[in-house]
């Protein structure tokens, strides 16, 4: 693995379901400890986009290469990086027979090899920093969705990913459950973890981004420090999904 | 939202009448019903009790001419022939071993009901001793034991025989089916698709006839084996090919977004199949399952038409000599006894292992 190449470099990447393409060229790097927003409209593949860079969807055509390692379908490649990218999804995803401290600690045990209880006290470090290490012990479904998408991104984290990727993290959480996410996140990108979030919380984009990334029907619109991006949208799309988000 | 909180709301107290009333009694059409039903109830368990109690006989060396008198139950014919209905046709003197072997069966069941047996290398371990220790007793030759043919195995060994070989062999056959048919390559699900089919279609007293009678005609010498074992093997064939399906749709209603999680955070194939999927998909199809093993157990009765003698039909030949011919339906009553036992406490397991994986995980 390459120490100074980019997180992640993205160049002419596509993507179709069947007969619909879903992505039509996208081009991106993203630089080490760089933190960048992706939002755009449903449907315009945003998700379809992260999931290419962990590999959950195969891509069709292009070049992705994560920490200088080309995902070229080879198991090998793919085994390193997914080490290396943690996500979290819109839907939590906990797995719900396993405790929350045993969600934390199962991958780093079967993929790091860590032992028991190594892999504990990493745990409990990030259940600590996501602030639920009191419910170690519980079940996700005796949780609040909250607390369930913090014990995702422990989960994550206890891995010691380079990368995080998010989609939509708080898309299906109650309006009162929303910021208890979002402040986890600011501390993470505050602490220069490289993150690629896709999220219409325009404040966090505010906050954090170092870039934000407009997608309309697959394609990579505009892309913008948040400043230049919220106050002179160069585009026209840009500008009409702005004012739908932020309401005016 | 999904938070719980361990109170419960607490019943009001009322008064056990107000409460049957209100249950039972609620309008007059209600009342009816319940006066109805509880009346049939009770006249058929006065009748039972009356007949398998009150005026039943149970001196064992009372014959005939004195339960005739008595009008009840005649229970000296299960003293008289208990040993034939539990053992069969195994050699009399001989039977001794049999009692131990179904010992054993009944402890390596057991064994691997308690939770802290649940684990690959001790549950091998414990199913390898307790299958040798069957054998070697049932089959003898060994240290002295005089050897016995399957052919004259019987009773409740031979049932328990055929219904644990047809689980322990069918179970892990099921799995396999249901993840070759969940496969993406169509080399792989379509072939495991028709078998399954094929099977499904077929009634399992086919599949039993097909293994006793024509494989033996059909296959090269070597291959043909105890016709036991080959009847096990075709029940256990019939029962995978069900619980293939069961375990599919346990499979099936996994959110994607479990096997995508796992996948995210760089587990492999057998990583995510061992630790995230296979455990829930057994959960969800823990009560199909259950109900799968009951029906294997009843159906090991099926094997008495290609030669074996199960326990209902050793039971058929306890009465079927000469002074007991009367006594039939006590011999039955007596084996469904046997049978109401094994089920029942096969379905409190599988409440039991509900209650214990869904402690504190009430599924969203
Ligand atoms: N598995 C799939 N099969 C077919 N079409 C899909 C699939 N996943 C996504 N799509 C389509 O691709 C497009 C982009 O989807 P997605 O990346 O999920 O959008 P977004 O996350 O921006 O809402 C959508 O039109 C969607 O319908
Ligand atoms: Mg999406």
């Amino acid at each position: 693995m390459d120490r100074t190449a980019p997180a992640i470099e993205i160049t002419g990447l596509h993507k179709s379901y069947g007969g619909f393409q879903a992505l039509r060229g996208i081009d991106l790097t993203v630089a080490r400890g760089e933190r960048v927003v992706v939002c755009g409209p449903s449907g315009s593949g945003k998700s379809t986009m992260i999931r290419c860079i962990n590999q959950l969807e195969e891509h069709d055509s292009g070049t992705i290469r994560v920490l200088g390692t080309v995902l070229d379908g080879r198991l090998a490649s793919l085994d390193e990086i997914r080490r290396e990218v943690g996500m979290v999804f819109q839907q939590f995803n906990l797995f719900p027979h396993m405790t929350v401290l045993e969600n934390c600690t199962l991958a780093p045990m079967l993929v790091r090899r860590l032992p028991r209880a190594e892999a504990e006290a990493t745990a409990m470090r990030f259940l600590e920093k996501v602030r639920i290490p009191e419910q170690a012990q519980k079940y996700p479904a005796q949780l609040s969705g909250g607390q369930q998408q913090r014990v995702a991104i422990a989960r994550a984290l206890c891995m010691e990913p380079q990368i995080m990727l998010f989609d939509e993290p708080t898309s299906a959480l109650d309006p009162e459950m929303i910021a208890e996410v979002l402040d986890v996140m600011v501390t993470l990108a505050q602490e220069g973890m490289t993150m690629v979030c896709v999220t219409h919380e325009m404040g966090f984009a505010r906050k954090v981004a170092d870039r934000v990334i407009f997608m309309d029907r697959g394609e990579i619109i505009e892309a913008a420090p948040p400043g230049q991006f919220f106050s002179a949208p160069q585009n026209d799309r840009t500008r009409q999904f702005l004012s739908q988000v932020l309401g005016h | 939202m999904t938070q719980t909180t361990p109170t419960r709301a607490v019943p009001r107290r009322r008064g056990l009448w107000r409460r049957l009333r209100h249950d039972y009694a609620a309008t007059p059409a209600a009342a009816l019903v319940t006066l109805v039903c509880g009346t049939i109830l009770v006249a058929i368990a006065w009748t039972l009790i009356d007949w398998a109690i009150l005026r039943a006989t149970f001196d064992p060396a009372a014959g005939r001419e004195a339960c005739r008198a008595a009008g009840g139950a005649c229970w000296p014919v299960i003293a008289a022939r208990w040993r034939v209905i539990l053992f069969g046709l195994y050699p009399y003197d001989e039977q001794w071993r049999a009692a131990l072997a179904c010992l054993v069966v009944a402890a390596v069941i057991l064994l691997s009901c308690l939770p802290r047996m649940w684990g690959l290398g001790r549950l091998a371990a414990i199913w390898a001793t307790g299958t040798a220790l069957f054998y070697l007793l049932m089959r003898g030759g060994l240290f002295g034991l005089t050897p016995v043919n399957e052919q004259q195995w019987g009773g409740l060994p031979l049932t328990l025989f055929v219904f644990v070989a047809t689980a322990v062999i069918g179970m892990p056959m099921a799995i396999v089916l249901a993840l070759m048919r969940r496969s993406s390559l169509p080399g792989i699900a379509i072939p495991a698709g028709l078998l399954i089919d094929a099977i499904r279609s077929l009634p399992l007293l086919s599949i039993l006839f097909t293994c006793a009678i024509v494989l033996p005609l059909v296959l090269p010498d070597f291959l043909i084996g105890e016709k036991l074992y080959r009847v096990v093997f075709g029940a256990a064939l019939f029962f995978a090919a069900y619980q293939a399906e069961i375990i599919r749709g346990g499979f099936q209603a996994i959110p994607r977004g479990q096997e995508e999680a796992a996948k995210a955070l760089g587990l492999g194939w057998r990583q995510r199949l061992v630790r995230i999927l296979l455990p829930q998909a057994f959960r969800l199809a823990l009560p199909a399952t259950i109900n799968q093993f009951v029906i294997a157990f009843m159906e090991t009765a099926l094997i008495v038409v290609v030669g074996f003698m199960d326990l209902l039909a050793s039971a058929n030949t306890a009465f079927r000599t000469g002074e007991w011919t009367f006594a039939h339906v006590e011999v039955y009553a007596f084996i469904a006894a046997i049978y109401f036992a094994f089920v029942f406490g096969l379905s409190r397991y599988g409440a039991f292992l509900e209650a214990r994986m869904d402690a504190g995980q009430q599924r969203s």
